[in-house]
């Protein structure tokens, strides 16, 4: 999903999680299925490279891990946002949608440059 | 994981963490899991469903062993976190503690000060003369050979040139060989003339001791072959007084001892010669020592330093050289009957006398800290025990025991580390004092001072402290049964049976070591009393002495000399005050000059060693002004001059003897080493003993020269009819009429000269005593703290007795039963280790036996009456108790 042959930076997959998790606290399976369905199965391949990116997650405090018990009654590893994390989650989303804005009205643009023949 | 305060699934909240890569993996296969039922409900079969899942994850061993990782990272960094967070913790709690209970904490602060501040003055002591290195290249390579004199007891004696060139010529042990004269006085002459120490070395001592002039050059072997040479090198002491460390020193020429001579170089700051200092070296070449026939082998004066061939051991080296000694002994029967050859390392010879008593004072030092350790375990078990209820109120509330256990450890571990800065701060001031008080019984090259090494040693020592003091302590606290510390509230105040032995077996020790430590003192002190107290045989009140120095250059003749050996006597009569005046070689206590003995008419057998006799030349009035009493006979007089028949006066320790009939009067003998040009020596007068080695309570056999016939040595004596300082001008003056340009020196009392004496005697009593009262002061502490705990937790059950009956006196005869046992026990340990110390002390004490009845009854009852004292006050509190107040 997040494998370095996707052509995703990992900065990019932190947003997902990050933004998965503003939802509430969910194990990585769910993260993983949900960042899938939102992004239509584009990133739907390699789901284990999620997991370093989760602990690393942990390491720098924007998100905890805590074990719980599922709906089904299994236990499963939930992660959820610390307020560090909600605050880069907030500075993240506004800096992608900047990014992406910019981005896109470059590649959109119809003006064309004085160089242009 | 993180700590956690959202709400959680209690059933499976999870006590302990797993191990990383068990939590990795279960975490993973929940996914894997999940993704397999997804894929069967998409309408997979179980197989395919499996293999998808493991397609689509991706790389699962890459995966799972990148999280085991991160995982086991992080929970290290959270380890550290913790173990820092409880340090800091019990830090925070410890310093409050002890900031709650101040007088408590002062108390242990001091008295760790005390004992880690004893241990490191010593232990700077101790590290500087025997540990650190010696101011030489290689010093273990090093060795000092000396001439035993078996019939004399004398273990370092020294060589004659003779022996010197043997040894050269037969040995293989060593690779460079150097001699070297004693210290003598010198007149260095700037503005005025000044006394220095001046040394003749040979030349290659230098490249022996593999040390190189920081300054000019050492001295080359062709400086030592003539007699005209000028060159003289410096230390860097005389460097700095007297040149002010200029660069201009190198190529000046001096004035010394009367002839202009040159300095060519200056020995590095730290350099000392293999004995005594000195600022002064001349070049030596012992061959010029060959050429006198009769001294050659005869005149026993110098000093001898060898570097050892790589390889060769000190004991190797040893065995050569009482071979080759051997040897000489046959082939020279005349001079060296009864004088080997043997081999020191140069270490063990420049510490000399001093590794005993800086043992025992280092033993005697760690014994204080171990009691002190004793004590103050005593101390926190019953702080312990006073704050059981604290501890049962945490283990409760959920503290873990190791965490109680590790705070207290904390605790008595703070309490160390301050009491040991505030005992090294004690200890540098302690060896400010020592070397004031011991610099000339020490080593020159000891620097006396706590280096790096010093004050880390002694920071682990005050650490080792705080754990063998707290342990005991901390596990005790460890161990209590919270609930029935918590539900039971008179047991909270009372202490167990366990805690009361162990406060019994501590104050047992305590008592041992310190009976152990007090008798060793008291051992000591005794033997100094006896050394200080038998009599002298002479009288040092009253008495003025100094030294002159008469320039070989102004004064070349025994005549000269003579001449105004006179006018100096004549000139100090006439000042007022003084009654008598004498001149002599060397000061009463201070004599070091022996002499071979040859009696007329009665040689010495071919296998009898020839005695050596303590030899001093003195004038007139020598007996008259020191008091010493002539007992037969008469004392030199003016008969005894220039080529009248030589006169000798003897001691009666040597007329017993040598002529135990009584016929010494009159007898005739020759001195020194055997001439037999040289006229016989009449004995005219027999005189009382003088002591002169303090530790020799008997005194030995001495014999007397006249000053007038041999004209050597200048220290005058001076008797005063008032306090002798007061004549200081009036004496200078009067020399300074007869030759003003004469340098006088070594201007003192009598009185504080002897005192000088017995300084290496005093040090270890005064220590030693320090030490005790130190250890004395310590244990009657621990003994008070032992009864009054006893006392108070028994408090109630004493009210109930009293109250049903029982006498006050019965009461206090329960807590002396009670605590006395462990006295008992204590003092028949301590039995066990005044033995111990005893034998220890055996080779340091004189003119008592090594058990003396008197020094270790009297530290044994000293002991019971502080203790006693400290008994009192518990007893007298447990005597009184009131019924109704404790009862109520």
């Amino acid at each position: 999903m997040f494998a370095k042959e996707s052509g995703l930076l990992q900065g990019t997959a932190e947003l997902l999680i990050l933004k998965t998790l503003s939802w509430g606290p969910m194990h990585g399976y769910g993260i993983a299925t949900w960042i899938e369905s939102a992004t239509k199965d584009v990133l739907s391949v390699e789901e284990g490279s999620l997991y370093p990116a989760l602990y690393r997650m942990t390491h720098k405090g924007w998100i905890r891990a805590q074990w719980r018990v599922t709906e089904n009654n299994r236990r499963a590893k939930y992660y959820q946002l610390t307020a560090e994390g909600r605050r880069q989650f907030r500075e993240q989303s506004s800096g992608w949608q900047r990014f992406a804005a910019a981005v896109s009205l470059a590649v959109n643009s119809r003006t064309a440059p004085s160089w242009a023949k | 994981m993180m700590p956690n305060n959202e709400p959680t699934d209690a059933r499976d909240a999870q006590v302990v963490p797993k191990k990383p890569a068990a939590e990795v993996d279960s975490e993973l296969a929940f996914h894997l899991e999940q993704r397999v039922q997804a894929n069967i409900a998409r309408g997979m079969t179980p197989e395919d469903a499996r293999r998808a899942a493991l397609e689509r994850f991706g790389d699962l061993s890459g995966v799972r062993a990148e999280c085991t990782e991160l995982l086991a990272a992080d929970r290290r960094a959270e380890a550290r976190r913790d173990w820092f967070g409880d340090l800091a913790q019990d830090v925070r709690f410890a310093v409050r503690g002890a900031l709650r209970t101040p007088v408590f904490s002062v108390l242990v602060t001091v008295t760790l000060m005390l004992g880690i501040g004893a241990n490191a003055a010593v232990f700077g002591t101790v590290k500087s003369v025997l540990l650190n290195p010696l101011p030489y290249a290689d010093a273990g390579r090093l060795v000092r050979i000396f001439c035993p004199y078996r019939s004399q007891g004398v273990i370092r004696g020294a060589l004659s040139a003779g022996t010197i060139s043997d040894v050269r010529e037969r040995q293989h042990s060593f690779e460079s060989l150097a001699a070297f004269l004693p210290v003598r006085d010198a007149i260095y002459s700037a503005d005025e003339p000044t006394i220095v120490k001046s040394m003749f070395v040979e030349p290659q001592l230098f490249r022996t001791l593999g040390v190189v002039p920081v300054r000019g050059t050492a001295f080359r072997d062709e400086d030592a072959e003539h007699d005209t040479t000028t060159a003289v090198m410096i230390s860097y002491g005389a460097w700095q007084r007297f040149f002010g460390g200029s660069d201009e020193t190198i190529g000046k020429t001096i004035r010394f001892n009367g002839i202009g001579r040159t300095i060519i170089g200056v020995l590095p700051r730290n350099f000392v010669p293999p004995e005594n200092e000195v600022d002064f070296y001349q070049p030596l070449s012992t061959r010029l020592f060959m050429r006198d026939p009769i001294g050659v082998r005869g005149s026993h004066s110098f000093g001898f330093v060898g570097r050892l061939k790589p390889g060769v051991t000190v004991e190797g080296a040893d065995r050569e050289l009482n071979g080759i000694g051997a040897e000489l002994e046959q082939l020279y029967a005349k001079d060296n009957l009864g004088i080997g050859l043997s081999a020191m390392s140069l270490r063990d010879a420049m510490v000399g006398d001093t590794r005993t008593p800086l043992l025992i004072l280092l033993a005697s030092a760690g014994l204080v800290l171990i009691i002190m350790c004793a004590n103050l375990a005593g101390a926190l078990l019953s702080r312990t025990m006073s704050r059981r209820k604290e501890f049962a109120v945490r283990v409760a509330l959920g503290a873990g025991r190791e965490r109680l256990v590790r705070q207290l450890l904390t605790e008595s571990i703070l309490y160390a580390l301050a009491g040991g800065a505030a005992g090294l701060v004690l200890a540098s001031l302690a060896l400010r004092l020592v070397r004031t008080l011991a610099a000339a019984s020490l080593p020159s090259y000891a620097s006396l001072s706590l280096d790096v090494t010093a004050v880390i040693v002694m920071a682990a020592v005050a650490l080792l402290a705080g754990l063998a003091f707290g342990v005991g302590p901390s596990l005790a606290a460890g161990r209590g049964d919270p609930q029935r510390t918590l539900r039971d509230e008179s047991r909270g105040t009372s202490e167990g049976r366990r805690t009361r032995h162990a406060r019994g077996v501590l104050v047992a020790g305590q008592i041992a070591l310190c009976v152990s430590l007090l008798a060793g003192a008291a051992l000591l002190g005794r033997s100094l009393w006896a050394i200080m107290n038998s009599p002298l045989g002479f009288q040092t009140h009253q008495l003025l002495t100094l030294s002159l120095q008469l320039p070989n250059a102004k004064y070349p003749t025994a005549d000269s000399r003579v001449a105004v050996h006179d006018r100096i006597e004549e000139a100090l009569h006439a000042v007022p005050g003084v009654q008598n005046v004498a001149f002599t070689s060397q000061l009463p206590t201070k004599v070091t000059n022996s002499n071979g003995l040859f009696i007329e008419n009665a040689p010495w057998a071919p296998n009898q060693p020839v005695p050596f006799i303590l030899t001093v030349r003195a004038t007139d009035d020598y007996y008259k002004t020191l008091s010493i009493p002539v007992r037969q006979g008469r004392a030199f007089s003016t008969v005894d001059r220039g080529d009248a028949p030589p006169a000798i006066i003897i001691n009666d320790a040597m007329a017993a003897k040598f002529w135990p009939k009584g016929d010494a009067l009159g007898a005739r003998v020759h001195i020194g080493p055997p001439n037999p040009n040289q006229p016989w020596f009449t004995v005219v007068g027999i005189v009382g003993n003088v002591r002169n080695d303090p530790t020799k309570l008997v005194p030995e056999p001495m014999m007397f020269l006249s000053q007038r016939q041999e004209p050597f040595g200048d220290n005058i004596l001076i008797r005063t009819s008032g306090e002798p300082t007061a004549l200081t001008a009036g004496v200078r003056k009067a020399i300074a009429t007869v030759d003003p340009s004469l340098p006088m020196y070594n201007l003192a009392k009598l009185d504080d000269v002897v005192g000088t004496t017995f300084a290496p005697q005093k040090l270890p009593v005064v220590l030693m005593t320090a030490f005790g009262a130190l250890a004395l002061l310590i244990a009657s502490v621990g003994v008070y703290a032992m009864f009054a705990t006893l006392a108070a937790a028994r408090e109630r059950e004493f009210g109930v007795r009293i109250a049903l009956g029982a006498t006050r006196g019965g009461i206090a005869g329960l807590v002396v039963r009670q605590g006395g046992l462990w006295m008992l026990v204590g003092l028949a340990a301590g039995g066990i280790g005044v033995a111990f110390v005893g034998r220890l002390l055996r080779g340091q004490l004189f003119g008592i036996p090594e058990l003396d009845p008197i020094a270790i009854g009297a530290s044994v009852l000293i002991l019971a009456v502080c203790a006693g004292l400290a008994l009192l006050v518990p007893i007298r509190r447990a005597a009184r108790v009131d019924p109704i107040t404790v009862l109520r």
